[in-house]
């Protein structure tokens, strides 16, 4: 055996081990992922082929879902309501991101504390503050009636407007961190650059931290849409009976009618829908990418 | 030192709690129940056996059952407070334990029209009758029929439940044998007029504390509702009163349930004959005002002429097939959506 042949043949057994050693510190939460996601996912995508009664396998859920104009319009709620909440947080959160990420002033602190402040509080306790303030008699229409501006109550509760803006309350701290994080990552020397050349503040915001916080952007309207659309207290609290999403209507199906079955097609149906938008986001986001030559 | 306590921690984790055989976990209801049941029931059978009972507030009926499902009769409480709908479904899946007059000795004192409602599987230790509440100050008259509630001056002052609070299903059928129709088969008439009702209603509210108060407050002037809670409302001095309308009603049927893996079964089984005790039973009906399955038990007069105690007030409840209903409640939830939801404002 050469020289060189020996070396190899000392040095293989131990390639084996480095390059597992370097998973090992994916392990914990690959398991953990394992055990409390991907299992439990497993099970109810099961679930819902079986019939409610008899436990057979089944396409019967899915028949009934797709057949049925109140589920169909569940679901259209949901996507609307998700939709409209993804792009008032991240309109919302934008500017508040921007003076976070440039500004050094003092009171930036209370700007950034205010803005997180809001998750300190329970969603139930924030959606029944909301409650008081949207309610046919609560603050805003008590205040306007008694200016005489109107005459009867505005329905600014138990409809989609009371829960889009009890939800954008409650997404809004995550749209700012994510639109945070990506505007940081933008070089200040490139505005300061455009600004030596003479762009105008607008320009500078449109042509050059609008692009390249397009990731921020998607980010935003990613993560604010998908927890609105799995959003289950603030719809059922200030959405009203006649507002029904596929969140309270998964409730309704476990714990009122004991179809669980029925409930798994619903929660798959909405996981699908999450999927499919994240999908297109990341798809629109690449192709902007590639647009603007960032 | 420091292992040994660690080992005793995880002890208490791995049973679920840390009730021993001398303590039994009983799962009920919160707010004004909880402070009479721990008087009039739980004190004395403490007292009586020597043990300790846990009380477990959390959850409504149906979120009590859904959890004995999903944890396939082993929920981490002994004895249970639900309705005689959970009851027979809870018997049918084999997840609750049969109360038979074997364990159960009180059973066989229990009206057998009512004790039948519930299966074998359900104790019933309580009534209630859907009654319609009104306000004092606010209607001259008291109402004396179900119609009554679609009176012009009603409009926008009736709050109604939703159909996931199953008054809603109940209210449909007081409305239909009150409009020429039935319980089950022959429900048209009830949603024709429930839909009329939406329509000069306030909305709609799933939980029977928040409807408290719309006539709590004056928003609402009549309203259906459970009558031992009304009575409660009544007594803490709200200016209303209730009525069981001439139609008749139908009851509320509150039953005790021990989930097939109880940790503490024959403990369950001594608390639940205890609350059937005709002593127990008086104990309960005057204190949480509502009525008894036992029509040999002694009230007072005024308890007596309010809530369901005698023979004659049970044969004048409308009892409908619980088991039917349970499987026709997705298509009148449906149902509900388009007929009666579409008409509120």
């Amino acid at each position: 055996m050469s020289s060189i042949e020996t070396l190899s043949a000392l040095r293989q057994p131990t390639h084996l081990p480095v390059r597992l050693s370097r998973y090992f510190p994916l392990a914990p939460p690959l398991i953990v992922l394992m055990i409390a996601f991907a299992i439990p996912m497993g099970m109810m995508i099961g679930l819902s082929f079986h019939d409610a009664d008899t436990g057979i396998l089944t396409l019967d859920n899915y028949v009934r879902f797709f057949g049925d104009d109140l589920m169909l319009a569940g679901l259209w709620r949901t996507a609307l309501m998700s939709g409209l909440v993804a792009l008032c947080v991240t309109v919302m959160a934008y500017p508040v991101a921007y003076y976070l990420a440039r500004s050094t002033s003092r009171w930036r602190v209370v700007v950034f504390a205010l803005a997180i402040t809001p998750e300190l509080a329970g969603v139930v306790l924030r959606t029944y503050g909301w409650l008081v303030i949207l309610e046919d008699h609560g603050a805003i229409n008590n205040l306007l009636t008694w200016s005489g501006l109107i005459s009867e109550p505005l329905p600014l509760s138990k409809n989609l407007i009371g829960v889009v803006i009890g939800l954008t309350h409650v997404v809004l701290p995550f749209g700012i961190l994510s639109l945070l994080t990506s505007i940081q990552g933008i070089d200040p020397n490139l505005e300061r650059a455009a600004q030596i050349l003479g762009s105008s503040r607008v320009s500078i915001i449109r042509h050059i931290i609008l692009p390249l916080s397009v990731p921020g952007i998607v980010s935003s309207l990613l993560i604010a849409f998908t927890m609105a659309a799995s959003a289950y207290a603030t719809p059922a609290l200030l959405g009203g009976a006649g507002f029904k999403v596929i969140a309270t209507m998964v409730y309704e199906q476990v714990l009122f009618y004991i179809d669980w079955p029925f409930a798994a097609v619903m929660a798959v149906i909405l996981l699908v829908m999450m999927l499919t938008i994240a999908f297109i986001g990341a798809r629109v986001e690449a192709r902007l990418h590639r647009k603007l030559h960032i | 030192m420091k292992i040994s306590r660690l080992l005793a921690t995880l002890g208490i984790i791995g049973t679920g709690h840390g009730a021993s055989a001398e303590e039994l976990i009983v799962n009920s209801y919160g707010g004004p129940y909880e402070d009479i049941i721990r008087e009039r029931i739980i004190a004395p059978f403490e007292h009586q056996f020597g043990v300790t009972v846990i009380y477990d507030a959390v959850g409504s009926a149906s979120q009590d059952y859904a959890k004995i499902k999903a944890t396939a009769g082993r929920p981490g409480f002994d004895v249970v407070v639900m309705t005689a709908a959970q009851s027979l479904d809870g018997c049918r899946d084999g997840l609750l334990e049969p109360l038979t007059p074997d364990a159960v000795s009180n059973i066989a004192a229990l009206d057998p029209n009512v004790r039948a409602m519930a299966g074998e599987c359900g104790a019933v230790h309580e009534l209630q009758y859907l009654s319609l509440v009104w306000r004092k100050d606010k209607l001259p008259v008291a109402p004396t029929s179900w119609s009554a509630l679609l009176d012009d001056g009603l409009k926008g002052r009736v709050i109604l439940p939703t159909f996931q609070n199953v008054m809603a299903a109940y209210l449909v059928e007081v409305m239909s044998v009150s409009h020429g129709g039935d319980l089950l088969d022959d429900i048209g008439p009830g949603f024709e007029a429930t839909a009329k009702l939406a329509k000069h209603s306030i909305g709609f509210e799933q939980a029977s504390a928040v409807m408290e108060n719309y006539i709590k407050d004056g928003r609402a002037w009549a309203m259906p509702f459970w009558n031992g809670r009304a009575q409660l409302l009544m007594d803490s001095g709200i200016p209303i009163d209730y009525v069981r309308p001439k139609e008749g009603t139908v009851p509320l049927i509150a039953t005790l349930n021990v989930p097939k893996g109880s940790e503490n079964k024959d403990l369950a089984l001594k608390f639940v004959n205890f609350w059937l005790e005709k002593t127990s039973q008086e104990a309960w009906v005057t204190g949480y005002k509502v009525g008894s399955a036992r029509p040999d038990i002694d009230v007072p007069d005024d308890v007596r002429a309010r809530q369901i105690t005698t023979e004659a007030d049970l044969k004048a409840l409308l009892l409908p097939d619980l088991t039917e209903l349970s499987k026709r409640l997705p298509e009148w939830g449906a149902r509900w959506e388009r007929e009666v939801v579409t008409q509120a404002r």
